[in-house]
C-alpha cells in the first residue's frame, strides 16, 4: 500500500514545522505521515513508497541535529535504494555562504545510493525573517501535480 | 494585555482547567525554553490548559533581547511560538511577575504542572578590581539594550572610541558586529535612535578582543567569525592565534576563520579589531570610570598584557540574578532530581535555569523535549495526581491590584 513518508531534519524545529503543515495540506487525499529522521531506520525504505525530504541546514552548512543519525547510517549501512523516488525542500539562509547545504548533503547521500530525485529541488531563504511554510506548500503542488 | 488576537483554536475540553487525565500547566518564561515546552506538552495533550507567563509584555525572552537584530533568520522561530498562542490554544499572560504579583506558592495551587524557564539573565562580572568602574558593561545589557529591552537606556552608554571586549563566544562576535555596523543599518534594522546615537558617538574605531582559549577550544562558532568578514572598512589582527591544543581537542577550523579575517584585511582601513587569545582579565584601571584594563597570561607564565581602553564590555557568560523573584535555590529539596528537570512534586525547570547558560535555541529545544517527556511520564504514570483548576484560580487575583492571591489562600 503506497504511502507518502514524510522525512524531516530540524534543529530549531522549524523543519518539523513544515513537515507538520505538509501533512495536514495532503492528508485528505493521501496517506501521509512526517517522520523525524533520528526515528527512520534507513533499512525501512520501502519503494512503494513515495519520499519528502525536509531538512535545514545548521552552522556553517552541516546536517540538523536530528539529520545526523540518519546522515551516518547512510554511509555506514548504505542500502540500496535503486527504486526509491523521493522530492527535497532544503531550509536555508541566505546571509551565510553554506545556504540550504543542509538538504545538499542528504540529497547527495541518497543519490549515490541509487535514488532518484523527482520534482523541482524545494528551497527557502530565511534570510528575511519570513517562515517556510508557505513556499514549503505551494513547492509541494507543483511536485505533486500528475506529470 | 495580550498581544495576541483571542486564541481561534476549539475551546479546551471543560470551562476551566483541563479535560480528566490531563493537567493544568503553568509555564514561567516565554524564552525558547518556555515555549518549546509548552510545544512538546501541546502536541501530548490536545485540549490541557496550558498557560505561558512572563514578566514582560511581549514574549520570546532571549529570541527578541539576546538574539542580534540582524540575525532575522534565527529570530524566525518566534513565528513558531505565534502558532501556539494564535491557533493552539494556549494562553500567554505577560506582564505578570510570578514571585512578585503572584507568590510561586499561589502558582503551585492553582496548576498541576508549574515549569520554571526563567533562563539566567545576569552577566557574569569580572572578578578583580575595577569590575565596577563606569564604563564596564555587560554583554547581555548590551543586547538587551540594542533589542529595545524596557529595563534597559542608552544614556550611561559611552563606548568611546577604543573597546575591549572580555571573552569569544558568540556574544562577544555579535558585539563586534554590532559595533562595527552602520549607523544606517542599525536604524533600518529598528534599533532606537538613541541607542544607535550612543553606540556611535565615539565612534568606535578600535576593538580589542580579548579571551581565554586558544581558538579551537574558543566559544564562537565558526558562522560568526567568517560574517565579520562583510564588515566594511575594517582591518584584523590576531595575536596568540597559534597557541597549540592537544591533538584533536577544539575546532581547527575556528583558528582558520580568524586566519581568515585577518589574512583577507585591506592594508589600512579605518576601524581595526584585535583578537586576542590565551589572556585571563586581572584588573581594570581607572579613576572614577575605565582607563585600561590588564590581563595575565591564561597558561601561568607570568606574562602580562596591558591595553588603554574607553570601555570594557564583559561576555564571560551568565548567572542567575541576585535580584531575581524565582531563585532556583529556594525550591531544590530532596526530591529535586536536575537531571531530569525536576524540582519538586510538581514543579519542574527547564533550559538555563536547569542546566547552565550553554547552547543555543535548538539545543534548549532537546532540553524541553527532555522535560516536557518527563512530565507526561510523571501525570501518565499516576506519579502526579492532576485535577488543579488552573488559570481561572488565578485570573481575579491578577486582574484585581487590590486583592493578593496570598491573603485569598
Amino acid at each position: 500500500m503506497s504511502k507518502t513518508v514524510i522525512l524531516y531534519g530540524t534543529e530549531s524545529g522549524n523543519a518539523e514545522m513544515v513537515a507538520d503543515d505538509l501533512v495536514d495540506a495532503i492528508s485528505s487525499e493521501r496517506d501521509v505521515e512526517s517522520v523525524d529522521m533520528s526515528d527512520f531506520d534507513v533499512s525501512d525504505f520501502d519503494a512503494e513508497n513515495f519520499y519528502i525530504i525536509v531538512c535545514s541546514t545548521h552552522g556553517d552548512g552541516e546536517l540538523p541535529s536530528s539529520a545526523r543519525p540518519f546522515g551516518a547510517a547512510l554511509d555506514s549501512e548504505r542500502p540500496d535504494l535503486s527504486g526509491i523516488r523521493y522530492s527535497i525542500f532544503g531550509l536555508g539562509d541566505s546571509s551565510y555562504e553554506t545556504y540550504s547545504h543542509g538538504s545538499e548533503i542528504i540529497d547527495e547521500k541518497l543519490t549515490a545510493l541509487g535514488a532518484e530525485r523527482v520534482g523541482v529541488y524545494g528551497r527557502h531563504d530565511a534570510s528575511d525573517g519570513s517562515l517556510p511554510n508557505d513556499d514549503a506548500l505551494a513547492w509541494l503542488e507543483g511536485v505533486l501535480e500528475p506529470a | 494585555m495580550s498581544p495576541f488576537e483571542p486564541s481561534s483554536a476549539p475551546p479546551t475540553g471543560s470551562p476551566t482547567g483541563s479535560p480528566t487525565g490531563s493537567p493544568t500547566v503553568a509555564v514561567v518564561g516565554s524564552g525558547p525554553s518556555g515555549c518549546y515546552t509548552a510545544q512538546f506538552l501541546r502536541k501530548q495533550w490536545r485540549e490541557a490548559e496550558i498557560t505561558v507567563f512572563d514578566r514582560l509584555d511581549l514574549p520570546y525572552g532571549l529570541v527578541r533581547y539576546g538574539v542580534a537584530p540582524d540575525h532575522q533568520g534565527t529570530k524566525a522561530v518566534a513565528k513558531q511560538f505565534d502558532r501556539l498562542f494564535e491557533r493552539d490554544g494556549v494562553r500567554f499572560a505577560g506582564g505578570v511577575q510570578i514571585g512578585t504579583d503572584i507568590t510561586l506558592e499561589a502558582l503551585r495551587e492553582s496548576f498541576d504542572v508549574v515549569v520554571l524557564a526563567t533562563g539566567l539573565s545576569a552577566d557574569r562580572p569580572l572578578d578583580g578590581e575595577g569590575a565596577g568602574l563606569a564604563g564596564v558593561y555587560g554583554a547581555g545589557a548590551l543586547t538587551r539594550l540594542i533589542n529595545g529591552h524596557p529595563d534597559e537606556v542608552a544614556d550611561t552608554l559611552v563606548l568611546g572610541q577604543t573597546v575591549t571586549i572580555v571573552g569569544h563566544g558568540n556574544v562577544a562576535f555579535d558585539l563586534v558586529r554590532l559595533f562595527l555596523t552602520p549607523a544606517s543599518e542599525l536604524l533600518a534594522l529598528g534599533v532606537d535612535a538613541e541607542v544607535v546615537a550612543a553606540i556611535g558617538r565615539g565612534p568606535v574605531t578600535r576593538i580589542e578582543l580579548v579571551g581565554r582559549s586558544a581558538a579551537p577550544l574558543a566559544k564562537f562558532d565558526v558562522a560568526m567569525a567568517k560574517e565579520l568578514g562583510k564588515l566594511p572598512d575594517v582591518r584584523f589582527e590576531a595575536e596568540g592565534l597559534d597557541i597549540a591544543v592537544t591533538e584533536g581537542q577544539g575546532d581547527e577550523a575556528r583558528r582558520e576563520a580568524i586566519d581568515g579575517l585577518v589574512s583577507g584585511s585591506p592594508a589600512s582601513a579605518g576601524r581595526s579589531v584585535h583578537v586576542r587569545f590565551g589572556w585571563s582579565p586581572s584588573r581594570v584601571r581607572g579613576d572614577g570610570a575605565v582607563e585600561g584594563i590588564d590581563f595575565v597570561a591564561a597558561d601561568g607564565s607570568g606574562a602580562v598584557l596591558t591595553l588603554s581602553t574607553d570601555s570594557v564590555c564583559t561576555a564571560i557568560g551568565f548567572s542567575e540574578s541576585e535580584t531575581s523573584a524565582i531563585r532556583r535555590g529556594d525550591h531544590e529539596g530532596p526530591t529535586s532530581d536536575l537531571a531530569r528537570g525536576v524540582l519538586d512534586t510538581g514543579l519542574y525547570v527547564v533550559g538555563w535555569l536547569r542546566r547552565g547558560p550553554q547552547g543555543t535555541i535548538p539545543a534548549n529545544r532537546t532540553d524541553s523535549k527532555m522535560v516536557a517527556e518527563t512530565i507526561i511520564h510523571d501525570v501518565t504514570s499516576g506519579d502526579l495526581v492532576v485535577g488543579k483548576p488552573g488559570y481561572s484560580a488565578v485570573e481575579t487575583a491578577l486582574n484585581d491590584p487590590a486583592a493578593s492571591l496570598s491573603t485569598l489562600i
